[in-house]
């Protein structure tokens, strides 16, 4: 049989215009008048605020201060939960909340304007360290608890597996928070057509999920609401929520002119979800040919002050601590937990890059006492075709893990 | 404000900066040549680089009065009139060097400072010469091997 | 910034000119690669800038008598590249060839490296460890000090504002000397300094180490020499039980120094010079032969 694509080296649609400089990235996009946007953020993870902008109003090129009196509909967005204010009405629930976007008729201006409003902040205190949270002694979103999300995963009985296993391995492990570092900062232009419709060009991962969010909180029907995507520099997961979006649609509505804005490497830092951190408190059992028998998991994912993905990051979690191996007894509790850190969301992997460092070190313990190599053990336990995960799916498609095992193997010379 | 000269692309231009510009933002702003990019304005990104004098710069660390009488040369300066590519674009175009392609226009330049001090570099060569440019996507395996093969190309005389 | 002015200059007499005129309120510019960013963050201020960096009579590397001397905006690639330096004192071609990457080394100089006076400066240790002489020049005429005294504090360097530091010159190599240099950071490249080490020394007869100077960055407020390391070796006879043993020497100093500092400076530090002195040594002993 033979194939277009399968198989052969395909020249990238986009190829061309990326290595001659000609692909158009928003912050490429430069139009006549187009007026500047700068984001106010807060400096404080926790406090109630309130904002003075009568000096940096007066600033000569400055057009106009956005606030969150300014939003014309829903306050508020959220891939699952919208827990996020476009602007923040009264308290900030972590650093680099946005409080303001000045207008002005240049960057410079628009930057001396941003330093001078002033911002006063009452203070509260503050929680960073999730298992602290789960107390819910300081509440990150009044009148939720902290905790928002527990996934459970219980197959077999794990006291027996435990029981009947030669050796047992228990450790706690955990992630650090990680950013996309994604090369192209935030960036993104809006203006309003003859029709009144509004649109937004920016680098984003979700333009028809970000029009409906743009719909909500503009107050208008999403079919007013155009997104445009054009190239985008890196995503890596950091651009499914709303950075600028919502903030450069307010501003060319009521400015009329074009409004672009683009953001600084730091603020880009400040501005996106990072990946979860977490909390991984595993136990693994195997009997004397080393063959698993049970695990115990608990799993606290620190999503910060939002919620973003982490549903289906602590979810995805929950279920690859087994690791790719056939384990018959299980017991997961993978919960995710509001802080006042830096909101955690979607990065490559989304919930699967972090437990495998718990998993896997783990399998080689289990080796290591055991005396038969981190191979072996694995080749022992993997995946195959027709195997039920711990989460009851039965893998009918091709699984080739222990082929793979092996030519790794054999290219280290470890089997 | 400040007038200046400078050539870029191989066209003298006669401009007048303000005091605190970079060349960065003379080379996109006000000339256009927005393939040089801002990835994080200070210096350990690589995006912004172009070639100055025969030598690969961050133009986000050089103040644009400082290019006064300078020879600069962006990624818009590669490709001739007719649509040929410079055997560097097409050597990254053919070994799929390009992802998201914000650090394509500097590695690309990057890899023609080193080529044309160095025709014919070891692999450890070519990662030094590409060590100030940062790329998150492609993991940089296939971009050393875009400029080996390009390398090849020019050797060769052009392809 | 208020920056009200920029000038190119071309001729160091223009920009002695301009600072004897201008004074506090005006700024040497070099490669930049420092002070524009400073510039951005309002860290500094000035009003006038002068660049430097295409002054030809600030860029050279050359032998003056018994002295090679380097030109204040002399670039690192350049410094990196000199067949003048010799290959004993091949160290502060690595030092400068270790400096952030290619793009940085083009740009920065030397004489920016000095006067911008962070601790992890990478060419100072190599510079101190030659025992390097700061030449310093004004409208009123020339002045020369000890590279090693041209520092108040971190980021500040004894010149008064109608100077600029002119050039830094050392006594070239002889017979018997060689200069080491080895840079600890997160990466090969673009890593500022975690530790950077120079070491010159100077072989007599019998394997003993006549003169030793060693060379610092990244361990005090400014790059610094290391005299009780220094002290310890020097006269003794070079083989492993004084390599290690001044190797530890260097760990209790720096135990005591940094005892107040961080984790990160105060329990790594003391444990990794070790490794590090030890390897600037060993090249450098190499390089006299
Ligand atoms: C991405 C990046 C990576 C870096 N990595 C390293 C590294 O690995 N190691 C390292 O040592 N440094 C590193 N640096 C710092 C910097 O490149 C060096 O300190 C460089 O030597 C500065 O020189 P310059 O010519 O660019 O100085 P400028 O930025 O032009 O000037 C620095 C300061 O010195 C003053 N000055 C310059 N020349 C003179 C003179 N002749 N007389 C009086 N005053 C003068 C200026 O007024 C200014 O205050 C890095 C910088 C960047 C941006
Ligand atoms: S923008 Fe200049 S190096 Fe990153
Ligand atoms: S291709 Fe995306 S950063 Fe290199």
């Amino acid at each position: 049989m033979s194939f277009n694509v399968i198989g052969k080296s395909v020249i990238r649609v986009d190829g061309l215009a990326k290595v001659t400089g000609k692909a158009v990235y928003p912050q490429d996009i430069y139009m006549d008048g187009m007026l500047y946007g700068k984001t106010l953020r807060s400096t404080v993870p926790h406090a109630y605020f309130t904002l003075d902008t009568s000096k940096a109003e007066k600033i000569e090129g400055v057009v106009r201060i956005f606030t969150a009196k300014d939003v014309p509909g829903h306050n508020a967005h959220g891939v699952l939960f919208k827990d996020h204010e476009v602007f923040c009405a009264q308290k900030v629930r972590r650093i680099g909340d946005p409080l303001a976007f000045v207008v002005a008729t240049s960057e410079k201006i628009a930057q001396k304007a941003v330093e001078a409003i002033e911002v006063k902040y009452e203070e509260l205190p503050a929680v960073f360290d999730p298992v602290e949270a789960m107390k819910d002694e300081i509440k990150v979103h009044d009148g939720t608890s902290n905790i928002i999300y527990h996934y459970k995963l219980r197959k077999g009985n794990i006291e027996e597996g435990f029981a009947k296993s030669h050796v047992v391995v228990e450790n706690v492990y955990k992630t650090s928070m990680v950013d996309h570092a994604f090369l192209q900062p935030e960036a993104g232009i809006a203006y309003v057509e003859e029709d009144g419709t509004i649109v937004v060009c920016a680098a984003t991962q979700y333009p028809h999920f970000d029009q409906l969010e743009i719909a909500e909180a503009m107050g208008v029907p999403a079919e007013k609401v155009k997104v445009i995507n054009p190239a985008v520099g890196g995503a890596f997961g950091g651009r499914e929520d709303i950075t600028l979006q919502i903030h450069l649609a307010i501003a060319a509505v009521a400015t009329g002119g074009p409004v672009k804005a683009v953001y600084s490497r730091e603020e880009s830092f400040v501005a996106h979800s990072k990946r979860h951190p977490e909390i991984i408190k595993i136990k693994t059992g195997a009997d004397k040919e080393g063959k698993l028998l049970a695990l115990e998991a608990e799993i606290i994912a620190d999503t910060g002050a939002y919620a973003s993905w982490a549903i289906n990051v602590t979810r995805k979690s929950g279920i690859h601590v087994t690791g790719p191996y056939v384990i018959p007894n299980v017991k997961v509790d993978a919960y995710a937990v509001y802080t006042n850190n830096p909101f955690c969301g979607a990065m490559r992997g989304f919930g699967a890059t972090q437990v495998p460092i718990a998993t896997e070190q783990q399998m080689d313990m289990l080796a290591e006492k055991l005396g038969i190599s981190p191979v072996e053990i694995r080749l022992k336990n993997a995946f195959t075709k027709g195997s039920e995960t711990a989460n009851g799916q039965i893998l009918t498609e091709s699984v080739p893990l222990i082929t793979c095992i092996k030519k790794v193997a054999d290219a280290l010379e470890m089997a | 404000m400040k007038k200046i000269s400078l050539t870029v692309n191989g066209k003298l231009y006669q401009v007048e900066v303000e005091e605190d510009m970079r060349l960065l933002d003379l080379l996109r702003d006000k000339l256009g040549f927005t393939g040089v990019k801002e990835g994080c304005s200070e210096g350990e990104c690589g995006a912004c680089s172009v070639i100055m004098d025969g030598k690969l710069v961050t133009s986000c660390l050089i103040m644009a009065f400082q290019a006064e009488g300078k020879e600069i040369i962006t990624i818009e300066g590669l490709q001739k009139e007719d649509g040929t590519l410079h055997p560097i674009q097409q050597a990254f175009l053919e070994e799929g060097a390009v992802q998201c392609g914000f650090c394509t226009p500097a590695m690309v330049l990057a890899a023609k400072a080193l080529l044309d001090k160095n025709p014919h570099p070891t692999d450890e060569e070519i990662k030094e010469g590409i060590s100030g440019n940062l790329c998150r996507c492609t993991g940089y395996a296939k971009i050393v091997s875009s400029v080996k093969k390009a390398a090849e190309y020019l050797n060769k005389g052009g392809k | 910034m208020e920056l009200k002015e920029v000038i190119k200059a071309r001729t160091l007499e223009e920009v002695l000119d301009v600072l004897d005129e201008k004074g506090e309120k005006a700024k040497v510019i070099a490669g930049g690669t420092d002070l524009v960013i400073q510039l951005r963050e309002g860290k500094v201020n000035p009003e006038v800038l002068v660049d430097i960096s295409d002054v030809a009579e600030l860029c050279f590397i050359k032998e003056t008598g018994d002295f090679i001397e380097i030109g204040a905006a002399t670039r690192f690639v350049n410094i990196k590249e000199s067949p003048v330096i010799g290959k004993p004192f091949k160290g502060l071609q690595e030092a400068a060839g270790h400096v952030g990457s290619p793009q940085i080394r083009n740009l920065g100089t030397v004489g920016g490296n000095i006067c911008n006076a962070s601790p992890a400066a990478d060419t100072v240790p190599a510079l101190l460890a030659l025992d390097a002489v700061a030449v310093i020049k004004s409208k009123q005429g020339t002045r020369e000090m000890p590279l090693e005294d041209i520092y108040i504090d971190r980021g500040k360097v004894k010149l008064e504002p109608q100077e600029i530091l002119y050039a830094v010159k050392f006594l070239k190599p002889q017979p018997g000397q060689g200069l080491g240099f080895v840079k600890l950071g997160l990466r090969k490249a673009l890593a500022i300094s975690t530790i950077s080490l120079a070491v010159f020394v100077e072989r007599g007869e019998n394997e003993v180490i006549k003169n030793i100077r060693i060379g610092s960055g990244a361990l005090s407020r400014f790059p610094v020499r290391e005299r009780e390391v220094e002290d310890f070796v020097k006269g003794k006879k070079m083989d492993n039980t004084v390599i290690e043993e001044a190797a530890e020497v260097f760990g209790q100093v720096l135990e005591k120094r940094l005892a107040t500092r961080p984790p990160v400076e105060k329990d790594f530090k003391p444990y990794a010079i070790k490794g590090v002195f030890k390897e600037a040594l060993n090249k450098a002993w190499q390089r006299t032969k």
